[in-house]
């Protein structure tokens, strides 16, 4: 029926405030308290390998919140946005070509899926070989990895589009352009945002690894270059750098898939209570 | 009992056939030689028993799947691609109708594919959702509302172009039955304003025997037209006056025994 | 599932009536075919600089030579190791663990935030600390396989075990059925069809972790082989990406080894019943 308003409604503010401040604690207790443990459990601890956390933090602050780490971080962000950005896009739109190509696409596929299945990394020293080992080097290995989730998964989502639905836009008179753009591509929409997170996880990897064997740069250089130098203390900082990329872009994803996918979760929930 | 239309027809079908090939090898004969006429204005019920290949038939006037054989015309030209001037309403509105757009823009849609000016589109849009009740839904998505309502939404947008023929592929089987009354009446009601020519295919004989002018009797797969019976009953019709008519019984009590049979 | 998908190999090897089949297949060859003489063309042109990458003929010759000598084999052996240790270990603590906080409530909630978290982690982040307590060795590569597969694997056991229809719930209630009984017989089964694709893309994620630990930590195996090529110079780029090909079929061969079994074990499923399957 019309609207999905949530039963809290029907509680009155304050009962549904302490619930979902109750949920919160919920799922948070467990992540505070393994937090506790490892602050408390590192406080007093000598071994180089596992500094305090508390000194972790610190040198997170200081080195790369306000520190020369920044820079790192700044290069390595910027080769991550524009290979996943080359990647997306390169992704979408040879996977809706492809579509359209039958003949191309079946002959194809088994190498899209070979080069899909080949653990990327594997190529980051062939790739300096012929790029060398600047920027360039990069981005070029984060596209060309981060492309196959995107396009396959672009590919498998418009060939399963709904017929009903494909039959409605030919019954309205749409062109067969028209048609692409103004349907199979939203309804293939929530499958090929799938396989953009995909690539994005795909992206990060690699941006870690091809700084981290190219060493000229990065959070992934900065890492090794710590730890070649025995500075265990900004290893570590950089590891937690590295997780708060890596979930902090997992997030950023998530609010933009919610908002571009509003529709498909609110028709799925509404079939599952019918 | 067979029925002739004196008027010009809106969609003819001679000796039409259909086969599927399958997938072993071989072929399915969905419809073997179908021929009749609707005429403008006229509201067609096709009735049969299930897998008579209603569907298959109504796509091939739709323009949505080409005979094997025999030819269907739309206003006297044979059929190559769905035409212009027609609407088509499916059984499943929830596969249908666009859920990222709202109730209005899958109206609108419609509109562009057509290439209706700016301008024009949403005066057009409001009228013909007020035309189906749904004057105040607009900005709502088509999953937030009830199965009827969403189905009104769906007949809303294969008229927002004005049709000449208007093709229902049993589009009351998925409602509850009292929203099948309402949504009855309201196609009734939206024939006789616009004066649409509309081919409904139903399993369900009382709805045919109700909205019909004219029903067309399909046979068991490899589907031909049995019979077409004329329904002599009077208009407007009513859910309880007509249904109370001993005729009304009549007619269903010979369609039955034709649909059941075969 | 709105998640990485893997398309397993059937989806592209469908079979059909002769002509439709043959064609097909001839295309696909044509295609390698021609991909490859591009390839020697090019290099043999100069258009490719050959200390820069090799030439077709002489990386399938590495390639030759390296399957007719040990190393490859032992290459691949020490790979596989990895790989298969690392995936029983997170797999099987996935699947237990993942089964418990399904079971609760409570402890799904709990732990479900904590999961989410670590899931987002690089798992090469974690290779600098791993280096550090096990060194090159076949235990480090296997840790961090085994952290790698765990984490999307536990979420999919959890959605699993908590998807268990409530008809099917009440009708092993009805018949009696409890415990481990009702766990193995009626929840396990139900959950199935999400585990199964958890396990899918843990196959692939784990040799993608073992051959970057091996490629970054060194050690033995295939990412350690083409490691050692690169730092050999050019003359033994060949060497490299004969290596490099291995990784690739290596994770087709498991893929379509693992479409295999799923489809096996799993038959009885209505999704696998329907002829063509979607991935998960």
């Amino acid at each position: 029926m019309r609207g999905e308003a949530g039963a809290a409604g029907r509680a009155g503010p304050v009962r549904a405030a302490s619930r979902v401040a109750g949920r919160a604690a919920t799922r948070a207790w467990l992540f505070a308290a393994l937090i506790g443990a490892w602050w408390a459990w590192s406080a007093g601890s000598t071994s180089v390998y596992f500094p305090p956390l508390a000194k972790i933090l610190r040198t997170l602050w200081s080195q790369w919140a306000v520190g020369p780490a920044r820079a790192q971080l700044g290069s390595s962000l910027e080769h991550l946005v524009l290979g996943y950005a080359i990647a997306g896009l390169a992704g979408i739109g040879i996977g809706a070509l492809l579509w359209s190509l039958r003949y191309l696409r079946e002959a194809t596929s088994p190498y899209m899926y070979f080069l899909y299945v080949l653990p990327a990394p594997v190529l980051v020293p062939a790739v300096i070989t012929i790029f060398g080992i600047g920027a360039a080097m990069k981005v070029v290995i984060i596209a060309f990895a981060a492309v196959w989730p995107t396009l396959l998964n672009t590919l498998d989502g418009m060939r399963g589009v709904d017929p009903v639905k494909l039959d409605t836009a030919r019954a309205l008179g749409m062109s067969a352009a028209r048609r692409t753009f103004t349907v199979v591509l939203p309804a293939a929409a929530p499958q090929v945002v799938a396989g953009l997170r995909n690539s994005l996880q795909v992206s990060i990897v690699l941006m870690v690894v091809s700084e981290w064997v190219a060493s000229t740069g990065g959070i992934g250089y900065y890492i090794v270059n710590a730890q070649e130098s025995f500075d265990y203390l900004g290893m570590w900082s950089g590891i937690l750098m590295l997780a708060i990329v890596g979930c902090a872009a997992n997030l950023l994803f998530v609010l933009a898939e919610n908002r571009l996918l509003y529709w498909h979760y609110g028709a799925r929930a509404a079939e599952r209570r019918a | 009992m067979m029925g002739q239309s004196p008027q010009p027809s809106v969609v003819a079908l001679r000796g039409v056939r259909k086969a599927y090939p399958l997938r072993g090898g071989g072929q399915r004969l969905a419809l073997a030689d179908v021929t009749f006429e609707v005429a403008r204005g006229e509201f067609a019920c096709v009735v049969g028993p299930s897998g008579a290949g209603k569907t298959t038939l109504l796509r091939c006037l739709a323009g949505l799947a080409m005979p094997t054989s025999g030819v269907v015309e739309f206003e006297g030209t044979p059929l190559r691609q769905v035409p212009a001037g027609v609407g088509v309403v499916f059984q499943d509105y929830g596969r249908s109708l666009f859920p990222w757009l709202t109730v209005r823009g899958n109206v609108d849609l419609a509109l562009k594919a057509r290439g209706v000016a700016r301008e024009a589109r949403p005066g057009r849009i409001a009228e013909v959702l007020a035309s189906v009740g749904l004057a105040d839904v607009g900005r709502s998505y088509p999953w937030q509302l009830s199965g009827g309502m969403q189905q009104r939404v769906a007949i809303a947008r294969a008229l927002a172009c004005r049709p000449d023929l208007l093709l229902m592929d049993e589009p009351f089987a998925s409602v509850d039955a009292q929203t099948r009354f309402g949504l009855e009446d309201l196609i009734l009601r939206v024939r006789d304003e616009s004066g649409v020519t509309v081919v409904f295919v139903t399993h369900d004989i009382d709805e045919a025997v109700y909205l019909a002018d004219r029903v067309i009797v399909l046979s068991a797969a490899p589907g031909v037209v049995s019979e077409v019976i004329d329904i002599a009953l009077p208009r407007p019709r009513d859910q309880v006056a007509t249904k109370r008519d001993e005729t009304f019984a009549a007619y269903r009590e010979h369609l039955l025994g034709l649909v059941m049979t075969r | 599932m709105a998640g990485a998908v893997v398309i397993p190999e059937g989806r592209f090897a469908r079979s059909g009536p002769g002509r439709d089949w043959a064609l097909r297949y001839g295309m696909r060859l044509a295609v390698l075919a021609a991909a490859l003489a591009l390839w020697q063309a090019l290099s043999e042109a100069g258009l490719i600089r050959g200390d820069e990458f090799p030439s077709m003929t002489a990386t399938v010759s590495a390639l030759g030579r390296q399957a007719a000598s040990a190393s490859l084999w032992a290459a691949v052996r020490d790979t596989l190791a990895g790989w298969a240790i690392g995936l029983a270990i997170g797999g099987g603590c996935a699947i237990v663990i993942g089964s418990l906080a399904g079971l609760s409530g409570f402890a799904y909630r709990s732990v479900i935030g904590v999961v989410e978290f670590f899931k987002t982690i690089p798992v090469i982040a974690i290779l600098p600390i791993a280096l550090v307590l096990w060194g090159a060795t076949l235990t480090m590569k296997v840790a961090l396989v085994a952290f790698a597969v765990f984490w999307p694997l536990v979420i999919q056991v959890c959605y699993g075990v908590r998807s268990l229809d409530p008809i099917a719930r009440d009708t092993a209630r009805a018949l009696r059925v409890r415990g481990a009984r009702e766990f193995l017989m009626v929840v396990l089964p139900s959950a199935a069809p999400f585990i199964a694709t958890g396990l899918r893309v843990s196959v692939a994620v784990a040799l993608i972790v073992d051959i970057v630990a091996e490629l970054i930590g060194g050690g033995s195996g295939i990412g350690a082989q083409i490691l050692l090529a690169e730092n050999s110079g050019p003359s033994a780029y060949p060497v490299m990406y004969a290596y490099i090909l291995v990784a690739g079929l290596l994770g087709v061969l498991l893929a379509g080894v693992f479409t295999l079994v799923e489809g096996r074990v799993m038959h009885w499923h209505e999704s696998y019943r329907m002829a063509a399957g979607h991935a998960g």
